[in-house]
């Protein structure tokens, strides 16, 4: 028995144990340095499953910590998710501005996942820039936890340590699950709208200190711990598929032959 | 011998097409490479419907897995069941679709394995050192060819509607072993994951099906309010539709029915007009069957271009408006 758990509905600690943390897992964008968009859907899915409850007490139960692997500039987002609302931070810091492979990334953050007890951890479906899709369900693999793909909407059971989502599937179909905690949920765009940081929550996101991890704090006395299995060869241009004709001349002139090549095709 | 195993997708009880294009995608790795045997596997708690099936339409050998209380897809049943009958098997490769259910059980499993994990892959091809392949990036605009490392199988999520298959003409249906297996799903308090229920989103947008030309709007349109503009240059269209890229849809532009892509409805009208999309393999894979497709976006580099019959490179909302004059022009 905790001491707060006085103040607490007796059917969360039940359900929970002391206390309810969630764990998501950001990476920032090379192109923007923004955080990726998916990794801010999974954010703010965590900061709603934690305000979702009315009094503080109950809020205070739910601790959102955030994770990114990435160089020093990297700790740019976990400001951000700061201000968006996470209470603390984790910045593994490498020295790698390429291509990273899932399993390196996922090895990494496996680390920081099983340092604290995560009853939920979540992160995006991909990255916008790299779009393997892997990261998330690689991680749960190797710290034993089971995983969602593709999650569009998700709900906290009210009678067992459990949580209810619905996976999206193709065409329109929609994969009801239920989930026993501790879990790892990778979230997909269209369940929710990131909030943007707040200027009050910002500034205080300056005293908020970020925990740095190095190679040698996850891996001590490793001297290669993680060897990706794949190499990149090259980068390509994707085939075209069709002709790719390139109308010329002034914006008038297109509109113009756009018109007559329809009218040619009867299609206008 | 090291052999290729191609993991059947099943859904809703019946083989997703996608399920030949592995086929096919394995006969290319296996034509490039491998020595060894072709293996189709399919999961269920009633194999044999399904793996004779797939032994009649290819022709090829096919193993069913019986294991009892599987009777939808389950990544830690499939992940269980795969790692425990790849211990008996020695693979090179193993290749689901890069799908809803393949990529929610396909990078895990390679874990399992201590598996290279190569994922959306589009090209196989080789070189002087083996097999290569070829995966999207940074939006469609790139492809990076990779090269897993060797002597460790290689798990390979396929793209959709890359890899075609050819049904041999004269074909005499292939073997179907049964195996079991020592799980038991049904009576396992111990699963981690419920299967409630399989919903479908409301209404499937006939009028997408239905209609001979559609325009679709993307980011590039910029404003909700401009989605009018989309409206309006459909009405220049007989028997038309206005559809719509994910990003719209997700952002509560438009409603889920105008949907275009993967995830939305796959259509193929007689005119495809991409406005403003940029092309992401999702929203290309709903709309590649068009009979002939114009794209309209400010960007010359916008992956749609490379998949697109006719390109304008031209501010979206500009160019209706022009395109609009120019139609009343003539009408005059």
């Amino acid at each position: 028995m905790n001491i707060c758990s006085f103040f607490l509905d007796i059917s969360l600690e039940h359900r929970y144990g002391v206390s309810m943390k969630i764990l998501v897992c950001i990476k920032q964008i090379n192109e923007s340095g923004d955080i990726n968009l998916f990794d801010a859907h999974a954010l703010e899915e965590a900061i709603r499953l934690k305000q979702g409850f009315d009094d503080q007490e109950k809020r205070d139960f739910f601790s959102v910590d955030v994770v990114t692997v990435g160089p020093l500039e990297t700790s740019e987002i976990i400001k951000r998710a700061f201000g968006m609302g996470a209470d603390t931070g984790y910045h593994i810091v490498t020295n790698d501005h390429g291509y990273v492979f899932s399993f390196e990334t996922a090895s990494k953050l496996a680390v920081v996942a099983k340092m604290e007890t995560y009853d939920l951890i979540l992160t995006g479906i991909m990255s916008q820039d790299l779009m393997a899709g892997e990261t998330g369900p690689m991680l749960a693999e190797i710290i034993g936890f089971p995983c969602v793909t593709s999650v569009v909407k998700t709900d906290l059971a009210s009678s067992s340590y459990s949580i209810e989502v619905e996976q999206e599937m193709e065409n329109g179909f929609l994969n009801c699950l239920s989930i026993k905690l501790p879990a790892v949920l990778t979230i997909q765009a269209g369940i929710n709208t990131p909030r943007y940081p707040t200027l009050s929550r910002m500034l205080a996101a300056g005293k908020k200190e970020i925990i740095t991890l190095n190679q040698e704090d996850l891996f001590p006395g490793e001297d290669e711990p993680v060897r990706a299995r794949e190499t990149l060869i090259s980068m390509e241009y994707p085939d075209k598929t069709r002709s790719g004709y390139v109308l010329e001349g002034s914006l008038r002139d297109k509109a113009g032959e756009l018109l007559s090549i329809l009218q040619e095709k009867d299609l206008a | 011998m090291k052999h290729i195993l191609v993991i059947a997708e099943i859904f809703a009880g019946m083989i997703r097409p996608v399920t030949w294009e592995l086929i096919a995608a394995a006969r290319r790795i296996k034509t490039l490479e491998t020595s060894g045997l072709i293996k189709i596997i399919t999961l269920s708690d009633d194999p044999l419907p399904l793996a004779d099936k797939i032994a009649e339409q290819t022709g090829m050998d096919v193993i069913g897995l019986k294991i009892p209380g599987c009777k939808s897809y389950d990544s830690d049943v499939y992940k269980k069941s795969l790692s425990w009958l790849i211990k008996n098997i020695e693979l090179s490769h193993i290749l689901a679709a890069h799908t809803s259910q393949g990529r929610d059980y396909a990078p895990g499993l390679a874990i399992r394995l201590k598996a290279a994990s190569i994922p959306g892959v589009n090209k196989i091809k080789s070189d002087d050192k083996g097999l290569i392949y070829s995966r999207s990036v940074l939006s469609n605009n790139q492809n990076m060819i990779l090269r897993p490392v060797s002597g460790i199988p290689v798990v390979l999520t396929i793209m959709p509607g890359i890899f075609k298959f050819d049904a041999p003409g004269n074909r005499k249906k292939g073997q179907v072993d049964i195996f079991d297996t020592p799980f038991d799903f049904e009576s396992d308090s111990q699963g981690r994951i419920c299967h409630k229920q399989i919903i479908k989103k409301t209404c499937e947008n006939q009028a997408l099906k239905k209609a001979d030309i559609i325009v679709s709007a993307g980011r590039g349109i910029g404003e909700k309010e401009n989605l009018e503009k989309a409206f309006q240059f459909a009405k220049c269209f007989s028997s038309s539709a206005v559809g719509a890229s994910r990003p719209l849809v997700d952002t509560g532009w438009i409603g889920y029915e105008h949907q275009v892509g993967i995830t939305g409805a796959v259509v193929a009208p007689k005119l495809y007009i991409a406005c403003g999309i940029s092309g992401s393999s999702q929203h290309l894979a709903g709309m590649k069957d068009a009979q002939f497709v114009i794209s309209i976006n400010s960007n010359p580099h916008a992956p749609i271009f490379r998949h697109s019959d006719l390109c304008i490179v031209e501010d979206v909302l500009e160019f209706i408006e022009a395109f609009l004059e120019c139609r009343a022009d003539r009408e005059c």
